[in-house]
């Protein structure tokens, strides 16, 4: 993606790869807003929109998968390059995941939808953490197209915020849930809802940590906070 | 994730790196060094073919060579053992510690020295005798054997390189009668009928066919556990698949030296990655 | 698309044509004074070949029969004895120059005094054998006619030898010194090796060549009219016979003149076969 190869078509091949992935990214993001906004505005079309779609994510996550063994197997990538189809083909993974979670927003929210069930679960943690989600998601695959590990390592320490909410929206839907027995299937598909947003949190970081690893070269998965920043920075 | 994907994106944080003078160690300090080179400076006449090398090669190890042409990587290969010797007009300046002897003093006896140091070619050059004669031919320099112990270790030879099968009952027509892998394991054997400490190897597979490639990294791969080897290859997936270590050169220096997982997945010089991505010119 | 002159193809094909012309012609005319000799000599030497030609000695004048035994043999033996010399002579001179002598002062002035001699008239040689050893003992010999011979063989093998140790590739050498071979080693048992076909066939032209030689053994071994196999005393030998015999008013000395240049022809003739086959053969271990 930075200084050229002799052979040209090797060049073509990594910026293909890399276009492929920001491509299934973008269309990702734009599940996960959907899907958010099929929830927010109980639109049941929207949320069937998300479904439907679901399809070409997974056959994009398949199609970016047999690329990078047809790169590997003609160009027996090394070093930077080799660490870079790597990581596509693992963060490819992390976006098909959270298509996944997209798609399980919507059919929850669908669901709910369905039962007309009038809530009274104040779910504005929900669409905050969700409108959070998206722009870590956005942020992540930014880092990644300018391979910024400074900002990856950013992406990291936001998705706490993410995980904060979450637990915070969990002990809110406890006391919900105790106060008033009737509201525990509303209130599990919202438990399923927000935790379906904590993942996309995840997939993002996780999607980060490999911007560090094509960058620096350092495995940061499984590190403890300090020396992930240490190793993005250095 | 499994287990295999996880190692292959495991990095060595310890990295070794080489140039302005710095000795490169190995982070294996359980074998010893076979040559401990320092200061290396190689002249032909005016034009200076290496620069200040300074590099250790570990025993029973495979140490590769790396590099764009010209850099220097067969002229470092034939200093080790003295082969510039034979022309006037080459020198060679510093230190070459073999086992602890620097064999660039003045006064040692360069023909015992290359009988220790062994070295194979990029063209197979069987000698105008006969398989056996090949590689009895060595032997007999420095070693009186009776004939009964000389087919014993013209056998053995023949074995460590996988020629003994094929050649065994041809071994009294002529070397030249093989074919060119053949040739090439044949000149490995007579190396190896010596007994040397150290096989240099200068680019021994470039003349030769994918498979004959093959079966000789093969036997690469089983003659380390015996012999310290120091290949010199333009072919960077063969140092890759055959070397522990690989050391990369350019225009005479040493520019990085350390293990080769580490050099082909996470190299520390920029030049390195360059040369090794093909991102170089 | 195609910018090709069709008039330049067919200049080229007529210069082609014409060059080719001229370079048959050439070998033809070549090929046909070989043959013309050859059936010269064939058509006035054969009656001469017999029995007696290798049994007998050469006739007193005016006798009638004889033969060619004592110059044949005269000259086998000097050929022997000159071969014997100046092969070993020969080959280490040219191991020298290839191998250990490359860039220096004496090898140059070697090289050119080697050349020299190859070149230098024969007639000069015999004149200077003459001087140097048949004036000193007073009288001609075989031995003086062998110095003579090997003056002039001395130069072809070394020549020849060292141009074809040079043609071994350096990598054998190499691969050699790389075992700790010391470097007579590698130049006798390897180089040398590797060249042997070549150096025979030096040492085969040099015999052939030296077989016809005339002008230096009129100066030292001259001739002989009996038969002997003494070298310290004059020498009957096939040249030089021819030469006495081929303007005589004899007949059969006339015709003894024709045998003996038919057999001179045709030894030289296969000499020089027998080095081109030798060398034909590559693999030669």
């Amino acid at each position: 993606m930075n200084d050229r190869h002799l052979s040209s078509q090797f060049d073509e091949d990594l910026n293909s790869l890399c276009s492929k992935l920001l491509q299934m990214g973008g269309l990702v993001e734009s599940q996960i807003e959907v899907a958010m906004r099929g929830f927010s505005e109980t639109n049941i079309d929207l949320c069937n929109q998300v479904i439907d779609r679901e399809k070409t994510v997974n056959s994009l996550e398949v199609e970016i998968d047999s690329s990078c063994a047809e790169l590997i197997a003609r160009r027996q990538p090394t070093a930077r390059d080799l660490r870079l189809v790597m990581a596509i083909s693992k963060a490819i993974t992390n976006l098909e995941r959270a298509g996944d979670e997209a798609e399980r927003v919507a059919k929850r929210s669908k669901r709910i939808i369905e039962q007309s069930v009038n809530y009274k679960i104040n779910a504005a943690e929900i669409k905050l953490s969700g409108q959070m989600a998206i722009d870590l998601l956005r942020q992540s695959l930014d880092c990644f197209a300018r391979l910024d590990a400074v900002g990856a390592a950013k992406v990291v320490e936001d998705d706490k915020q993410i995980d904060e909410e979450f637990r915070g929206f969990v002990r809110k839907l406890i006391t919900y849930m105790a106060e008033d027995p009737k509201m525990i299937s509303t209130g599990l598909d919202l438990l399923f809802i927000a935790k379906a947003i904590e993942r996309v949190g995840d997939h993002a970081k996780n999607i980060a940590e490999f911007v560090i690893y094509i960058v620096k070269g350092s495995d940061v998965r499984h590190v403890p906070h300090d020396d992930l920043v240490r190793e993005a920075t250095k | 994730m499994t287990t295999t994907m996880k190692s292959m994106f495991h990095s060595d944080i310890n990295q070794s790196s080489a140039g302005e003078g710095h000795i490169a160690h190995s982070t294996d300090t359980t074998a010893v060094n076979a040559l401990e080179i320092k200061n290396l400076n190689f002249f032909y006449g005016s034009f200076q073919g290496l620069k200040n090398i300074n590099l250790n090669i570990l025993e029973r190890r495979v140490t590769a060579f790396i590099g764009p042409s010209g850099c220097g990587k067969s002229t470092l290969l034939r200093t080790l053992n003295r082969m510039y010797d034979l022309y006037p007009g080459q020198r060679a300046e510093g230190e070459i510690n073999f086992y602890g002897e620097n064999i660039l003093e003045k006064g040692k006896d360069v023909n015992l020295l290359r009988s220790r140091i062994g070295m194979v070619f990029q063209k197979p050059t069987p000698f105008p005798m006969s398989i056996y004669e090949n590689i009895a031919f060595g032997v007999r320099l420095y070693e009186r054997l009776s004939k009964a112990e000389m087919d014993e270790r013209v056998e053995w030879a023949l074995n460590k390189a996988a020629l003994w099968t094929e050649a065994k009952d041809k071994l009294n027509q002529s070397g030249l009668s093989l074919s060119g892998g053949q040739q090439q394991r044949l000149c490995i054997a007579r190396g190896v009928a010596v007994k040397p400490s150290i096989l240099l190897l200068d680019e021994p597979t470039s003349a030769l066919d994918p498979i004959s490639t093959a079966k000789i990294e093969e036997l690469i791969n089983e003659l380390k556990k015996d012999y310290t080897i120091a290949i010199v290859t333009h072919n960077m997936q063969q140092a890759a698949r055959v070397s522990d270590f690989t050391a990369y050169m350019y225009l005479g220096e040493l520019i990085e030296y350390g293990k080769t997982d580490q050099i082909f997945i996470k190299p520390a010089k920029k030049e390195t990655e360059d040369y090794i991505t093909g991102r170089f010119g | 698309m195609s910018t090709r002159d069709p008039s330049l193809f067919a200049k080229r094909k007529r210069a082609n044509a014409i060059g080719l012309t001229f370079s048959i012609t050439a070998m033809l005319i070549g090929m046909a004074f070989l043959l013309w000799i050859l059936a010269i000599l064939l058509w006035n030497g054969f009656s001469a070949i017999s029995p007696s030609l290798f049994f007998a000695s050469t006739p007193a004048p005016g006798t009638d029969g004889g033969g060619l035994a004592n110059a044949i043999v005269g000259s086998l033996m000097m050929v022997f004895f000159c071969a014997f010399f100046s092969t070993p002579i020969g080959i280490l001179a040219g191991i020298y120059l290839s191998e250990y002598g490359e860039n220096n002062k004496f090898s140059e002035v070697t090289r050119f005094v080697t050349d020299i001699m190859l070149s230098a008239p024969s007639i000069v040689i015999g004149l200077f054998v003459y001087a140097i050893i048949v004036y000193n003992v007073k009288h001609f010999s075989g031995w003086a006619g062998t110095v003579a011979l090997s003056l002039i063989a001395i130069p072809v093998v070394v020549r020849t030898t060292e141009n074809m140790l040079k043609l071994v590739p350096t990598t054998l050498r190499e691969a050699a010194f790389a075992l700790g071979a010391p470097k007579w080693k590698v130049s006798m048992s390897v180089v040398l090796r590797a060249a042997k076909s070549g150096v025979i066939t030096g040492v085969l032209l040099a015999i052939a060549r030296v077989s016809g030689e005339t002008a230096p053994l009129l100066f030292t071994a001259l001739n002989n009219q009996f038969f002997s196999t003494n070298m310290n005393a004059p020498m009957a030998n096939l040249p030089v016979v021819i030469f006495q015999f081929a303007m005589s008013p004899y007949d059969n000395w006339v015709s003894l003149a024709w045998g003996g240049a038919l057999l001179i022809t045709f030894t030289v003739l296969g000499l020089n076969i027998l080095a081109r086959v030798l060398l034909r053969e590559k693999v030669s271990v």
